[in-house]
């Protein structure tokens, strides 16, 4: 290896390491932070950190921004050198980072694998929530499906990611009665979570689907191809809903409406990532961080 | 029925995901110095511009993180102050 390809790997490698895919993770936490608080404090005056919390994801935003800069400064400094920027360079993870179990990062200490949000540790109980039947009521009302006994809750501990799966296989085989259930015999905690861990996912699912970077023209497509799969699997949600996710996807405005009920998002978006995953032909086992990763289609049609 | 118990056990539900969201800063902030000492010392003598608008990229990076937290932090204690007075 000549000293200049030396350089060029070690700036490569530099650029690759960027912590891209935490800040994602830390963009879409607050979001669902944010989203919660503001349906708990819906018709009251006291901000609850609302605003602030809006100011926070706005930040990190404008990080995620100046990151992407930097990777580009760099591939083009690789280009005066006369390397190509892409050459050997790991297909990009990121998309999964939030979906990676337990690996906690650890503010003054390396973080662990690619740095997803603590979870419980296998085996671990987590203390019984105060939030009530709420979850799985709201569950029932939008699958359709009869509320889950209060004993199958507590019997059942998958963490997010896990239920992720179990969703996009029950949206794969289009067993509605499962995919209730499954929903249901979780808590609202880890239920919630469903909106934080998904956006990056469909982002990029959708990418694969459309043979590109999803963008605003490209929202009826989307529309088009999975909406009627959502609406048989998930009779009781809005299409209000969907189409805010899908405008998200796009990078589209969203269309202005009033708070939902923090579960319809993360349903509706767990939901949406099954059948973009079903529409790939993927099998649900792709999203696990810890896959090889799949391989991106060009010029694909939806 | 809604009770102040479940307002408040909401309320903690979503100062649990910024609780993440923080410790993901953090460690976003503690990987991107490291790659900002990685990138100064494998460009050390460069005038090229593009590596000036990276090291400026990075160092806005890092202060928009630090921004975030601060306002992360704000906003905790203000949705505590609120569950105190419930």
């Amino acid at each position: 290896m000549s000293l200049l390809q030396e350089l060029g790997a070690q700036i490569r490698a530099t650029s690759d390491e960027l912590p891209t895919g935490l800040v994602t993770v830390a963009m879409e936490r607050l979001r669902s932070a944010t989203e919660l608080l503001t349906w708990v404090r819906e018709a009251s005056v006291d901000p609850i950190g609302v605003p602030l919390l809006g100011n926070a994801t706005e930040h990190a935003e404008h990080a995620a921004a100046a990151l992407r800069v930097a990777q580009d400064a760099i591939a083009a400094y690789l280009g005066v050198l006369g390397l190509a920027a892409d050459a050997d360079r790991p297909p990009d993870g990121d998309w999964r980072t939030g979906l990676a179990d337990g690996a906690t990062p650890r503010p003054g200490g390396r973080p662990r694998g690619s740095g997803a949000p603590p979870g419980p540790p296998d085996g671990h109980r987590p203390p019984p929530e105060k939030l009530g039947p709420w979850w799985q009521q709201r569950v029932s009302e939008l699958t359709g499906e009869p509320p889950a006994k209060p004993e199958d809750v507590a019997a059942q501990h998958p963490s997010t990611s896990e239920l992720l799966r179990r969703v996009a296989g029950d949206v794969r085989s289009g067993d509605r009665a499962r995919l209730g259930r499954d929903l249901q015999n979780v808590d609202a905690a880890t239920g919630l979570r469903l909106s934080a861990v998904t956006p990056p996912v469909m982002h990029r699912l959708a990418g694969d689907l459309l043979g590109h970077e999803p963008r605003a023209e490209d929202l009826p497509r989307l529309r088009t191809a999975v909406s009627g799969r959502v609406r048989s699997l998930l009779p009781g949600t809005s299409p209000g809903i969907l189409d805010a996710l899908l405008a998200r996807i796009c990078r589209a405005p969203a269309p202005a409406d009033r708070p939902a009920h923090p579960a319809d998002n993360a349903v509706t978006a767990s939901v949406l990532t099954g059948v973009l995953l079903a529409r790939l032909g993927r099998d649900p086992a792709t999203l696990d961080p810890a896959a090889p990763e799949p391989l991106r289609r060009r010029d694909a049609d939806a | 029925m809604a009770s102040v118990a479940e307002v408040r056990a909401a309320v903690d539900a979503a100062l649990q995901q910024v609780t993440e969201g923080q410790a993901a800063i953090q460690a976003a902030r503690e990987k991107l110095s490291e790659a900002q000492k990685s990138l100064a010392a494998a460009l050390d003598g460069s005038a090229n511009e593009a590596v000036g608008a990276a090291h400026a990229s990075l160092s806005q990076a890092d202060q928009q993180l630090e921004e975030c937290l601060g306002a992360t932090l704000l906003a905790v204690e203000q949705a505590q102050t609120y569950t105190a007075t419930l």
